[in-house]
C-alpha cells in the first residue's frame, strides 16, 4: 500500500532507562549535610509533599519525585529544574511529611547549590543586585505618603552598610559579579 | 511415655510448644523430617526484632542469654522431651485424646548419641556433613547418593563407631493424646516466574539464599560474594513481592517478606561497608514495631524503589543489568547489579496436604487454619488437634512463640478439666 | 511600659506607610513603647536565603545582635523579617559550626551574636504583652459582626516548630474588634508573593484562589498582617478583572487599621485611602 510507504517517517525512538551508575551518589550526601537536610534519607515516597503543595499540580516533577531525585543522585536534573525556584517556600509540604523530612528546607539547599554553580533566574538576580547595593528590596518611591501620615519621609534608621560588608565575602558577591 | 504430646515439626514454633509442654511435666514427642531441628530459623544469621545473632551465646543487646542457647540446653536436658528427626507421621489411628500414631524414624546412619563431632569423617568423605555448628542433635549427617570408599573407611574408623552405612528405617509406634502441627513454611523456589530467571543465572538467588550466604559460618564467613565466581558484590537489588499478592501464584501477602528483606538490606549497608543496595517495592509492609526497621534501613543508606521489574539482561562480566520502572518518577532506571535477591513468597510445605488430609483439618490458603473460623481460637485446629507457628500461614519467631504458647496454654487447659 | 525594638525591614515602610502608621498609633495607645531599630537593613527575604544561606545567616545574626545591645526583643510586623529573623535565630542556636563562622563575620562588623532576645511578629507582642482584655478596654467603636477572613501568612505559621505562632491568637484579635472572623477553606494556603519574581501569572492565580475562596466564604473584608501578602490580596485584585474577568472587590486591610478604627481613630490617621481596593466601606459597619 503506497499510502502506508507515504506516512513511514523515521524510527521511532524509545527512551532510554536512566543508567543508575552515571548518577551522583554522594548528591544525597551533600544534601543531609546541608540545613535541615539530615531527615532527607527517611522519605519513605508517601507523595504527602506533593498532595500539600498548591502549585505541584503544574510541575514536571512533583515534590515527592524531587526528592527521590536527590536520593537517587539526579543532581543536574534537582539543580537545572525551575520547580526549586517556584517554590512558594509556604512550608505545607514540610508542615505535613509524616517522616519529618524537611522538604523545604531542602528545597532552599538545593536553591544554594545551584547558585554556586551560577544557576540563578534573571530576575532573582536583580533582586540580589538590589540588597547588595542598596540594602534593600524595596526603595521608597512615595514619601509624601509617609509625610501625609506623620512619618519619616525615609526608610528609620536604614543603613546599607552593614549588610553590603557582609555581602561582599558571601556567594551574592560572586552572584552579582562585584569585586571580590 | 504416658499421655503423650505428639509436635510435628521442630522449628521455632514446635520446640516452644515441645519445650514447655516437656517443662510441665508432660511427655513430649517432637519429630522433623530433616536431619536437624530448627526448621527455616537456623538458616537466619539475625533474627528480628531483636537483631540477636542465632550463633552468638552472648546475648543480645536486649536480653541476657537468647533463645537458641536455651532450645538447645531443653532439647538435650529436658528428660520429658523426646526429639526425634529424620521422622515423619506414617499413620494415625485411635480417636481424639487417644491417638495411636506410628512414625517412620530414621534410616539412622549415624547414631547422634554416639557422634562426637570429631571430625574424621568430614575429612575423609564428602558424604558426611554438618549442616550447621547448631543442629540438634550435634551430629554429622551421612548422604548416601555421595557414597564413596572414604564413607567406608570413616565408617570402621569412627572412635566411637557411631556410623552405620547400611542403616535401614524403623518404625515406631506411640500413644497419643494431643497433636500439635507446627509444620512451618517452605519459600517458594520462583522458577516458574519466569520474568526472574531465577534458577538461569547463579547470581539470582532467594532471601534465605542470601542469609545464608551472610552467615559468618557460612562458606565465604559472610563475605557478600557472587554466587557466580566467588567476585566481592558492589551493587545489589532485592525485589519484593515475587509470588505474593499474585494470583497466578499466592494471593496472600507473605507477611513477613517485607522485614526479612529491611533486615538484610540493613546488614549489607551497615555490615558490609560499601555495597550498594537498592530494594524495589510495591508496598512496604512493616506492621506494627517493625516501622523502626523501615526507618533505621532508609537511614542507613539502603535505596527503596517503588515499583516493578521491566527486564533483567545478563552481562558478559557476570553483573546484570536490571532495569525497574520506578512508578513513582514515571521513569526506567537501569541498575548493573552483582546480585539479585527475590523475596519469594513463603508457601505451605509439601507435606501439609497429607496432614491435612489425614486429620481432617481446615485448609487455609494451603496452611492449616482453625477448626473454627469465628472463634478467637486461632491455634485450635480439632478436637485434641493444635496448630501453631508459620503452620498457619507465614508467621514471624516473637508469633510464633506466642502462637506456641497458646497452643500449651490450650493443653493443660485440656488436662486439668 | 514594655520597651521593643521596631524592626521594619524595607517593604511596610517602603509601600505600606498605612501599616507602619496605623501600628505605631494602635502601639502608642496601648502603651507599647516601639523604638526604630538603627542601622539595620532589609532581612534579605527568602530570595537571599535562596542563593546565599550563610549570606542571610549573617545579616539577620547581625540585626539580632544589634537588638541584643540593649536587650529588648525585636518586634516587626512583616511576616518575611519574622520568618527571617525567628529562622536565623532558630538554626544557629542549634548548629554550633554556623554560630561560629556568623560570630567570626560579626567580630569584623565590632558585633556578637549571642542568641538572648526573642523576636515577635507585632500581633503576637500584642497578645501576649498587651492582652485581649485591655485591648477590648480599648474599643470604642466596635465593629457590627461583619465578616472578616484572615490571611496568617505562611511565614509566620510555618514552620511550626520554628515560628511557634499559634493563629487562634489573629483570630481573637480579629474578634474582639467586634468583627466576625470567616473561616474559609483554603486559609493555610500561600498568598502567591514569594513566586512573584519568577512566575508572576503563578502568583496572581494564587492571590486570586484566596480572595475568591474568602468571598464565597461570605467574607465582606480581608485580613492581613504582613506587607507582602497586603500586596498580593489587596493590589492584585485590580488586574483580575483583566487576567480573569473577575471583580471581587473585597477591601484588604491590615489588622492595625482594623483595630485603630474599632478604637475610634481617623480613617485618615491609619491612610485607609491608600489600601487599592477601597477599603473605606468598613466605616459602614462601626458602631458609635
Amino acid at each position: 500500500m503506497s499510502d502506508a510507504e507515504e506516512q513511514t517517517g523515521p524510527p521511532i525512538t524509545l527512551v532510554e532507562p536512566i543508567d543508575v551508575s552515571k548518577l551522583d551518589s554522594e548528591f544525597r550526601k551533600t544534601i543531609r549535610s546541608m540545613p535541615n537536610g539530615e531527615e532527607l534519607m527517611a522519605c519513605f515516597a508517601c507523595s504527602t509533599c506533593t498532595a500539600a503543595c498548591p502549585i505541584a499540580n503544574q510541575w514536571d516533577y512533583k515534590p515527592h519525585q524531587l526528592i527521590r531525585m536527590i536520593l537517587l543522585g539526579m543532581r543536574d536534573d534537582v539543580l537545572s529544574s525551575k520547580e526549586i525556584w517556584e517554590c512558594l517556600t509556604c512550608f505545607q509540604c514540610q508542615e505535613r511529611c509524616p517522616q519529618k523530612v524537611r522538604v523545604t528546607d531542602i528545597f532552599f539547599d538545593c536553591k544554594n547549590l545551584a547558585a554556586e554553580e551560577g544557576m540563578i533566574p534573571d530576575n532573582i538576580i536583580g533582586l540580589a543586585r538590589e540588597l547588595a547595593e542598596k540594602g534593600q528590596l524595596y526603595v521608597v518611591t512615595a514619601d509624601w505618603e509617609r509625610e501625609d501620615l506623620g512619618l519619616e519621609p525615609e526608610v528609620p534608621g536604614l543603613s546599607a552598610n552593614g549588610i553590603r560588608e557582609i555581602l561582599k565575602t558571601t556567594r551574592t558577591n560572586k552572584i552579582v559579579g562585584g569585586e571580590s | 511415655m504416658k499421655d503423650a504430646v505428639l509436635v510435628i515439626g521442630a522449628g521455632v514454633a514446635g520446640m516452644t510448644a515441645a519445650i514447655e509442654l516437656a517443662d510441665s511435666n508432660i511427655e513430649t514427642v517432637l519429630i522433623d523430617r530433616l536431619p536437624t531441628a530448627g526448621g527455616n530459623a537456623l538458616d537466619l544469621y539475625k533474627a528480628f526484632p531483636t537483631d540477636d545473632c542465632f550463633y552468638c551465646f552472648e546475648g543480645s543487646r536486649s536480653r541476657p542469654g537468647i533463645r537458641k542457647c536455651f532450645y538447645r540446653s531443653a532439647l538435650i536436658d529436658q528428660p520429658n522431651l523426646h526429639l526425634r528427626t529424620d521422622t515423619e507421621v506414617a499413620e494415625i489411628s485411635g480417636s481424639p485424646g487417644s491417638f495411636t500414631v506410628k512414625l517412620t524414624v530414621g534410616p539412622r546412619y549415624v547414631d547422634s548419641r554416639k557422634c562426637i563431632l570429631c571430625g574424621l569423617c568430614l575429612e575423609l568423605s564428602n558424604a558426611f556433613e554438618q549442616i550447621s555448628p547448631q543442629c540438634q542433635p550435634q551430629a554429622v549427617i551421612y548422604r548416601p547418593d555421595l557414597l564413596d570408599d572414604g564413607a567406608k573407611k570413616a565408617e570402621s574408623d569412627c572412635p566411637t563407631k557411631a556410623i552405620n552405612l547400611n542403616a535401614e528405617p524403623t518404625e515406631e509406634t506411640v500413644n497419643i493424646t494431643d497433636i500439635v502441627l507446627a509444620t512451618g513454611y517452605h519459600e517458594m523456589q520462583p522458577i516458574n516466574v519466569d520474568e526472574y530467571s531465577y534458577g538461569k543465572h547463579p547470581n539470582i538467588i532467594t532471601q534465605l539464599e542470601l542469609a545464608k550466604i551472610l552467615d559468618p559460618n557460612g562458606e565465604s564467613g559472610g563475605a557478600l560474594l557472587r554466587p557466580s565466581d566467588g567476585a566481592q558484590v558492589k551493587n545489589m537489588m532485592m525485589i519484593q513481592c515475587v509470588g505474593s499478592r499474585d494470583e497466578n501464584y499466592y494471593a496472600y501477602c507473605s507477611k513477613i517478606c517485607c522485614v526479612f528483606a529491611l533486615k538484610h538490606a540493613k546488614i549489607v549497608s551497615s555490615e558490609r561497608n560499601g555495597i550498594g543496595i537498592t530494594v524495589v517495592y510495591m508496598d512496604m509492609r512493616t506492621y506494627d514495631r517493625h516501622e523502626r526497621y523501615y526507618r533505621e534501613t532508609r537511614d542507613s543508606g539502603v535505596r527503596f524503589l517503588r515499583g516493578r521489574l521491566h527486564l533483567i539482561d545478563p552481562r558478559e562480566d557476570g553483573t546484570l543489568d536490571v532495569t525497574v520502572y520506578d512508578s513513582l518518577l514515571n521513569k526506567y532506571l537501569r541498575h548493573n547489579i552483582d546480585l539479585l535477591v527475590l523475596s519469594s513468597a513463603l508457601e505451605p510445605p509439601e507435606s501439609n496436604d497429607g496432614i491435612i488430609q489425614l486429620l481432617d483439618v481446615q485448609m487455609r490458603s494451603g496452611f492449616i487454619g482453625p477448626s473454627d473460623p469465628f472463634s478467637e481460637n486461632e491455634v485450635v485446629a480439632g478436637d485434641h488437634l493444635y496448630v501453631c507457628g508459620s503452620a498457619t500461614g507465614p508467621t514471624e519467631v516473637p508469633e510464633s512463640v506466642t502462637q506456641a504458647r497458646a497452643v500449651v496454654s490450650k493443653i493443660l487447659q485440656g488436662r486439668r478439666s | 511600659m514594655p520597651a521593643y525594638n521596631l524592626y521594619m525591614g524595607c517593604s511596610v515602610p517602603a509601600n505600606y506607610p498605612n501599616y507602619e502608621a496605623s501600628m505605631l498609633k494602635v502601639a502608642l495607645a496601648l502603651g507599647m513603647e516601639l523604638e526604630y531599630m538603627e542601622n539595620v537593613a532589609c532581612c534579605g527575604s527568602p530570595n537571599l536565603r535562596a542563593i546565599d544561606y550563610l549570606g542571610w545567616l549573617t545579616v539577620n545574626a547581625r540585626t539580632l545582635a544589634i537588638a541584643e545591645e540593649n536587650g529588648h526583643d525585636i518586634v516587626t510586623p512583616c511576616n518575611g523579617c519574622f520568618a527571617s529573623l525567628k529562622d536565623t535565630l532558630h538554626h544557629l542556636k542549634h548548629d554550633e559550626s554556623d554560630m561560629k563562622k556568623v560570630n567570626s563575620e560579626l567580630k569584623k562588623l565590632g558585633l556578637t551574636f549571642k542568641g538572648t532576645i526573642k523576636v515577635r511578629h507585632f500581633i503576637e507582642a500584642l497578645y501576649t504583652d498587651i492582652g485581649v482584655e485591655e485591648i477590648r478596654k480599648k474599643v470604642t467603636n466596635p465593629l457590627d459582626g461583619i465578616g472578616i477572613s484572615i490571611h496568617y501568612g505562611c511565614h509566620l505559621m510555618r514552620p511550626a516548630d520554628v515560628t511557634g505562632f499559634r493563629p487562634e491568637i489573629l483570630d481573637e484579635l480579629v474578634s474582639l474588634t467586634g468583627a466576625t472572623v470567616i473561616e474559609y477553606p483554603i486559609w493555610k494556603q500561600c498568598c502567591g508573593a514569594t513566586v512573584l519574581p519568577v512566575n508572576e501569572p503563578l502568583a496572581i492565580r494564587l492571590a486570586r484562589d484566596k480572595i475568591k475562596s474568602m468571598k464565597e466564604a461570605g467574607a465582606a473584608f480581608a485580613a492581613v498582617v504582613c506587607p507582602a501578602c497586603g500586596n498580593q490580596l489587596d493590589l492584585q485584585q485590580l488586574g483580575l478583572k483583566d487576567s480573569y474577568g473577575e471583580v471581587y472587590d473585597l477591601p484588604v486591610l491590615l489588622y492595625p487599621q482594623i483595630l485603630a478604627l474599632a478604637m475610634g481613630m481617623d480613617e485618615s490617621e491609619i491612610g485607609l485611602e491608600m489600601n487599592r481596593v477601597p477599603a473605606d466601606t468598613i466605616l459602614d459597619h462601626l458602631t458609635s
